[in-house]
């Protein structure tokens, strides 16, 4: 098996370092003591839930299966995940009641995509990717990540946003998503088993910026302390 | 193919354009925050200035206030009763033998109530304006002050200077910490039931530092202020000292009562000559 995996790593290693360097920020949470603040704690669980999707998807890919349903199954659950963090800074009521009926839709949609993007469902060799989903995701997700600087910059509470966690959590997501946003809708076309396109670099920035990603919500971490968590 | 070439360089063009506006979006978030954060700062500060000028100009109004209201006492009531009292002897020089005795002790009466007001007259303008610290200085002026206090109660008031020869200060600075000690003193007689004042002056480095310490009750002072009446004199003492970039420590000693340091930062005067000024000689305080 492990020769399997080696040749894998061999032949993707951007797309193996996306993996595995979530590792890095998980680490660094439970080191850190940061699940103490109810949006980290969900960023654990978002980084954990994302390294055995990874995980799963690595090991698929390795053996020649298609995996693209785990892809399309995971989509609600990050976005509940990532927009829950967001629940807990947003200040404004309004914000947080938004935020849960669109955790509530979005989940809805989502499942209808898969099943508009895949008429036959149990034909998981030819499983496809959503169409709109991941694209509706990530726009989802820019958009909470512009509220909440406006809600920063409105309120004028952090002195030094180098210094703030969340920001760089925020920098992260807002890098990764802007980074996809084009590409998701592509890939229902693109990555399809028998007939598959080569997106060629533009397949690689996505990857690129989720390492990239991982490695500002490492920094976000590390600048977080326990001892002044009550302060912030 | 050359349809898949297109959208690929369509996507990397499109991605790129999304991650640049992702990018300046931070930058511009951090810039932004950084840029009002020093707005603020500085509107702050704009702030906390015309308060302090505000308090300032209170406080000079309130010593020219004091020094026109001791100059009226001395010249015109001073003067009146100084003249009342000489009639009043000449009178009684006239009417020495034709007097009868019920007369002449209420003559000797008026004269001795004329003295004593007299007196009251002095006092009042020496509280109101204190001479003494202006013509020789702040170990002059609190010696005066507690010698003064110690012959009118039953209280044990020691001073102790660090230096004998104590450098002149500014006037303004002289000034606030000879209030803060009389309000600190005043505060011990009246609240504390105390039985022994000590005074501290010390200049260490660049601070003078004022310390009272008596024997009383003792008080909190973050309660004091919250009552609206009871805390005025000590939020007066923090206005005096914010004004001179001043702090105050309010203490609990551990053998009981209370103790009260304020610091200073030190303001010599080059070298002060001594004029024979009038004592309330009519001018604003340059303070």
């Amino acid at each position: 098996m492990f020769p399997v995996y080696l040749a894998y790593c061999i032949k993707n290693p951007v797309g193996c370092i996306a993996v595995f360097i979530t590792l890095l920020p998980l680490i660094l949470i439970i080191y850190r003591k940061a699940y103490i603040d109810p949006s980290f704690k969900l960023l654990l669980l978002y980084l954990v839930f994302k390294l055995i999707i990874d995980v799963i998807m690595f090991h698929t890919a390795a053996m020649h299966q298609n995996n693209l349903l785990y892809f399309n199954i995971a989509i609600p659950f990050y976005y509940s995940f990532l927009s829950g963090m967001f629940y807990f800074k947003f200040s404004s009521v309004a914000f947080k009641r938004i935020l849960i009926a669109s955790m509530i839709g979005f989940l809805v949609f989502t499942v209808w995509d898969i099943l508009k993007s895949n008429a036959q469902l149990h034909d998981l060799h030819n499983h496809r990717a959503v169409l709109f989903a991941k694209t509706v995701e990530g726009v989802l997700i820019i958009a909470l990540v512009l509220l909440f600087f406006y809600e920063i910059i409105k309120s004028l509470q952090i002195p030094n946003l180098l210094t703030f966690p969340f920001f760089w959590v925020c920098s992260g997501l807002l890098l990764y998503y802007s980074s996809f946003i084009f590409i998701a809708p592509v890939f229902h076309y693109t990555a399809t088993w028998n007939n598959s396109v080569d997106l060629g670099i533009a397949n690689t920035i996505p990857t690129v910026f989720e390492i990239l990603c991982a490695l500002l919500f490492s920094i976000g971490i590390y600048h977080f302390s326990p001892a002044n968590y009550a302060k912030q | 193919m050359q349809n898949s070439e297109e959208l690929k360089w369509a996507l990397l063009v499109a991605s790129l354009a999304m991650l640049t506006m992702a990018f300046c979006m931070i930058s511009f978030v951090m810039y932004y925050q950084k840029r009002r954060f020093e707005e603020e700062k500085k509107i702050n500060d704009i702030e906390k200035n015309y308060n302090r000028l505000l308090l300032d100009t209170a406080l000079n109004s309130e010593e020219t206030e004091r020094r026109r209201i001791a100059q009226d006492l001395h010249d015109d009531i001073g003067t009146m009763l100084s003249l009342t009292k000489l009639s009043l002897n000449q009178l009684s020089k006239m009417t020495g033998s034709e007097r009868s005795e019920k007369e002449d002790q209420i003559m000797r009466k008026s004269q001795s109530l004329v003295e004593e007001t007299i007196l009251h007259v002095r006092r009042i303008t020496r509280d109101l304006v204190p001479t003494t610290l202006e013509r020789f200085g702040l170990l002059e002026a609190i010696e005066e002050f507690i010698h003064k206090l110690a012959e009118d109660n039953n209280l044990t008031i020691s001073f102790h200077a660090d230096m004998e020869e104590f450098p002149r200060q500014a006037q303004k600075l002289e000034l606030t910490l000879y209030r803060i000690m009389q309000e600190l003193v005043n505060n011990a007689i009246k609240h504390a039931n105390c039985t022994r004042i000590e005074i501290r002056l010390e200049i260490k480095e660049e601070l003078i530092g004022l310390r009272v310490t008596d024997n009383g009750i003792g008080f909190d002072p973050e309660k004091m202020k919250e009552s609206s009446m009871a805390g005025l004199g000590l939020l007066g003492i923090e206005s005096r000292l914010a004004i001179l970039n001043g702090t105050v420590l309010y203490e609990k000693p551990e053998k009981g009562g209370a103790s009260a340091f304020a610091q200073i930062p030190v303001m010599p005067v080059a070298e002060v000559k001594l004029e024979p000024l009038h004592p309330f000689r009519r001018e604003r305080v340059n303070v």
